[in-house]
């Protein structure tokens, strides 16, 4: 029992850096209609980042160089990468290999630089919490913050802010947007520099609770993410978030239960239960109201 | 509604197409809320109606794009309500497309052939065959598709990839597909959407020259003229449910109508 | 030419056959059907294992590697049952992974199937050995044919254009007949192809079960060449070469997937092996893979169709008239 309230805690904490990837995949896709398979090679790329400016500078000057180069890295690839390619006339298919060949380019070229070995952000060290028979660390209360409000800045945009209207007045239906006067490529625009920030973030987080990470970190932990934003719908923030803590919990729990070994695999059932039960992911209502619109 | 919905179930003698309080909703939003009405051998009925009134969801619940969350849908006598849409094409119930739905990498004809029916070489073994197998049977499909160009003036188009045609010549692609696959019903959404006057009366000519040969259609159409022209009987829908049915006529004659026209 | 030189070319033409098969396969699903399968390369490697374990026979406790099953079929056994695994498998993922999905989400399935086969088969060290893989594969025939190393290299490079020739015949008529047409129809407009009475999910179905058995055809000519297998061997990226091959030659036409074989995995991985290193351990390797990578997305700018590409179809007339010039059949 203190095994599974263990798995649980130690679920949130991992729930929490796929909350910050899943809202940032969920949103690109659902603000600019692409599927950014480069996400997770951003996301290694912000731990770079964030290790090199860690060996001058604090820890966390490092994680906000991160969200920094997440931020302003993705707003650079889709100006100048995705969205000619889709200006061009590249359809559904080309885009995924675009968005693919980018990943790669990112991933390679890291490896070519820093080389293929392993890479640890510094130990902030800090007290270990315990609750019962469940020891939390200092890096780990870090990443559970870093979650909660960046999660709750989302949240606040989303809500409360013209511009986060806009963003889902964009998702929604862009050419209607755009005739009700919202700036759409500007909307873009940040649009990806707060989903590239909250990758980069997910990056440095990520490289935090691995300890020992390389050049293809980010991208094996798409599988996780991507069910986050099936699960969540895709497209769909608040569901995302609900995802992340599903997926977080029991990718842990069964890892504490069945093996670690099988960590992924529990993301990819709950993937597979998804597409078989509900394709259009748990919260999928709103987007079928679109449906009626259209 | 209650009315309509009471109809019994084999009200559709005599009606090639029966549509009984056929329902559909979108996470919570009805669309279609008890659509009921038949479709008469050898006419051209047309569907009308103000924005959102659910014409096109209908024609796709109709088509088998959709599923309808209650009713029945009978065509021939036979209930295809639960039938997907590539069974329902097999038997006669061909929709064309509101938006142009080309396929842009092929040529004109190999459009026209994709639609021809129960064509030799299109299950896996067969067209492991090989030309021999399946050639003579394409071959007649070609020499089809080659009158059907002629008919529509379209004989020099034949090789042209479909995606190169101007917005007028896809419409007529679409019509012309639709026929290649000989339909028992055509059900056609908005044939003349976005096309020049000129064209326009070019494909109402064909409408009418295809309904005297006996083909059965059912029509979305926003052009009022157009419907009051071809159509008969035309059949009223507003808020997702059917208001009137009748002849053009009278039915611009009716307030209700009018109202929905001008609320709706 | 000396020995050494037989021994390269030979080599590279073994895995000219292996691309050139796995692309063929590819294109059917990708360039003609317009399947965006990321898990391509799984199927290579379930042919792979398959024609492995059926040659090794049955593991013995003292071995140094451990699997499940294990026989020695006889020579054209083992191909064939690659063949039949790669088509099972393409009909498991496939029940499961083409519901009609957008293209985006099918390929991001896809992406994920291929993550996680290469996990369960690493951590699953009873399956298949895990990620040390199977090793001394023993190489088809060669107690009949009684060839010398460097015969053997070119009996090989026989035994493969056999095999290509084969699956030439398969995609050929299959892309040649209306089930082609309807492939890419449904790759033009979905809807519309379901709307004209083609079943969809049959066809899109039909299209991964023939790439499937066609990679899996393709692992066990590999891997009996090769004589050892890993799960370093199919990686996802694996699949993206496959990819990049199959757009710079030309999607939708069977020469453009050759050509494009013969240019990206061939030439531009295989024969690099063969350069004197440069650089610490494992640039080349990157540099390939950015190399490959911006291949890709210059092709899908400059030259989205491909060097060979699609080819259009015209009809001949049969009773000769005005337009008697136009093209042959096809």
């Amino acid at each position: 029992m203190g095994l599974i309230l263990a798995a649980v805690g130690f679920g949130v904490i991992t729930a929490s850096i796929l909350a910050l990837a899943g809202v940032g995949f969920t949103l690109q896709f659902g603000v600019t209609n692409v599927l950014n398979l480069a996400f997770g090679s951003t996301m290694t790329a912000a731990a770079f980042v964030a290790y090199v400016v860690s060996q001058s500078a604090p820890l966390v000057v490092a994680v906000a160089a991160g969200g920094a180069f997440g931020a302003v890295f993705s707003v650079l690839v889709n100006r100048f990468v995705f969205m000619p390619f889709i200006h061009r006339g590249t359809r559904l298919f080309g885009m995924i290999i675009v968005t693919l060949s980018m990943g790669l380019v990112v991933q390679y070229s890291l490896q070519a630089i820093f080389g293929a070995s392993f890479f640890s952000l510094p130990d902030i060290g800090g007290p270990t919490f315990h609750l019962g028979s469940f020891a939390i660390t200092g890096p780990q209360v870090g990443i559970l913050g870093l979650g909660l409000v960046a999660m709750a800045c989302v949240h606040v945009l989303l809500r409360y802010t013209t511009l986060g209207k806009a963003m889902r007045a964009t998702a929604t239906n862009s050419d209607l947007a755009r005739s009700c006067g919202i700036a759409t490529d500007r909307v873009i625009d940040v649009a990806w520099a707060i989903s590239g920030c909250l990758c980069g973030l997910a990056g440095v987080a990520l490289a935090l609770d691995v300890t020992a990470f390389t050049d293809t970190t980010g991208g094996d932990f798409l599988i996780p993410i991507i069910a986050v934003a099936v699960l969540g719908g895709v497209g769909q923030p608040y569901g995302a978030m609900l995802g992340a803590l599903v997926v977080g919990v029991a990718s842990e729990v069964a890892a504490a239960v069945i093996s670690p070994d099988y960590k992924d695999a529990v993301a990819f059932v709950i993937l597979i239960l998804v597409l078989l039960v509900r394709p259009q992911g748990i919260l999928a209502e709103v987007s079928g109201a679109k449906e009626v619109a259209s | 509604m209650t009315a309509e919905v009471a109809a019994a179930p084999c009200a559709c003698a005599g009606a090639v197409l029966g549509i009984h309080g056929v329902a559909r909703s979108f996470g919570g939003v009805e669309a279609v809320k008890g659509a009921s009405f038949r479709v008469e051998r050898g006419r051209i009925t047309g569907l009308i109606g103000p924005n959102g009134a659910g014409k096109s969801t209908l024609l796709n619940l109709v088509a088998g794009a959709l599923l309808p969350t209650r009713g029945t849908i009978h065509f021939e006598g036979r209930d295809i309500t639960h039938l997907p849409d590539y069974r329902r094409a097999r038997l006669g119930l061909i929709r064309t497309f509101q938006t142009s739905s080309e396929f842009g990498r092929l040529t004109v004809m190999e459009n026209l052939l994709v639609a021809a029916p129960r064509l030799r070489g299109e299950r896996l073994r067969e067209a492991l065959l090989g030309r021999g197998y399946w050639g003579g049977a394409e071959a007649q499909a070609v020499d089809r598709a080659r009158n059907l160009l002629g008919e529509f003036d379209m004989a020099e188009k034949e090789d042209e990839y479909a995606g190169n045609l101007s917005g007028g010549q896809k419409r007529l692609l679409e019509i012309m597909r639709g026929l290649m696959a000989e339909p028992t019903v055509l059900l056609l959404d908005e044939p003349m959407a976005g096309v020049n006057p000129t064209l326009a009366r070019r494909i109402e000519a064909y409408l009418l020259q295809l309904r005297d040969r006996g083909l059965t259609m059912l029509m979305v159409e926003h052009e009022l003229g157009v419907v009051e022209r071809i159509c008969h009987p035309v059949v009223v829908m507003t808020l997702g449910r059917v208001l009137r049915e009748g002849a053009m006529a009278e039915i611009r004659r009716d307030p209700e109508v009018l109202d929905a026209y001008l609320i709706g | 030419m000396s020995g050494a030189w037989q021994f390269y070319i030979s080599t590279l033409l073994i895995y000219l056959g292996v691309d050139v098969m796995a692309c063929w396969g590819l294109n059917l699903q990708f360039g003609y059907a317009g399947l965006v399968n990321f898990s391509f390369i799984i199927f290579q490697a379930a042919g792979a294992y398959t024609a492995a374990v059926l040659t090794l026979g049955r593991p013995t406790p003292a071995d140094f590697q451990t699997y499940v099953g294990g026989a020695h079929w006889p020579f054209p056994l083992p191909f064939l049952a690659a063949a039949v695994a790669g088509a099972l498998l393409a009909a498991g993922v496939g029940a499961i992974g083409l519901r009609r999905l957008r293209a985006d989400y099918e390929a991001m399935v896809m992406l994920v199937v291929s993550l996680i086969a290469t996990s369960v088969v690493t951590n699953a060290t009873g399956l298949v050995n895990g990620a040390n893989g199977l090793d001394l594969v023993p190489p088809p025939l060669l107690g009949v044919v009684h060839l010398g190393p460097l015969a053997y290299q070119w009996f090989y490079v026989g035994l493969t254009a056999a095999l290509c020739l084969l699956v030439y015949l398969v995609v050929h008529r299959i892309t040649g007949s209306p089930l082609g047409r309807s492939l890419r129809a449904m790759r033009e407009n979905e809807p519309a192809a379901a709307a004209l009475g083609r079943n969809v999910t049959q066809l899109r179905l039909a299209a991964f079960v023939v790439g499937g058995a066609i990679a899996g055809l393709s692992g066990a000519v590999l891997v009996q060449f090769l004589s050892a297998w890993s799960p370093g061997a199919w990686l996802y990226p694996e699949t993206f070469v496959y990819f990049t091959a199959v757009i710079v030659g030309g999607s939708g036409n069977n020469l453009g997937a050759a050509v494009g074989a013969l240019l990206v995995p061939v030439a531009f991985l295989e024969a690099v092996r063969f350069l004197p290193p440069f650089g610490p351990p494992g640039l080349i390797d990157a540099i390939q893979w950015i190399v490959i990578g911006l291949l890709a997305m210059v092709f899908l700018w400059f030259w989205p169709r491909g060097i060979v590409p699609e080819r259009r179809r015209r009809f001949p007339r049969r009773i000769p008239s005005r337009s008697a010039a136009d093209g042959p059949a096809r």
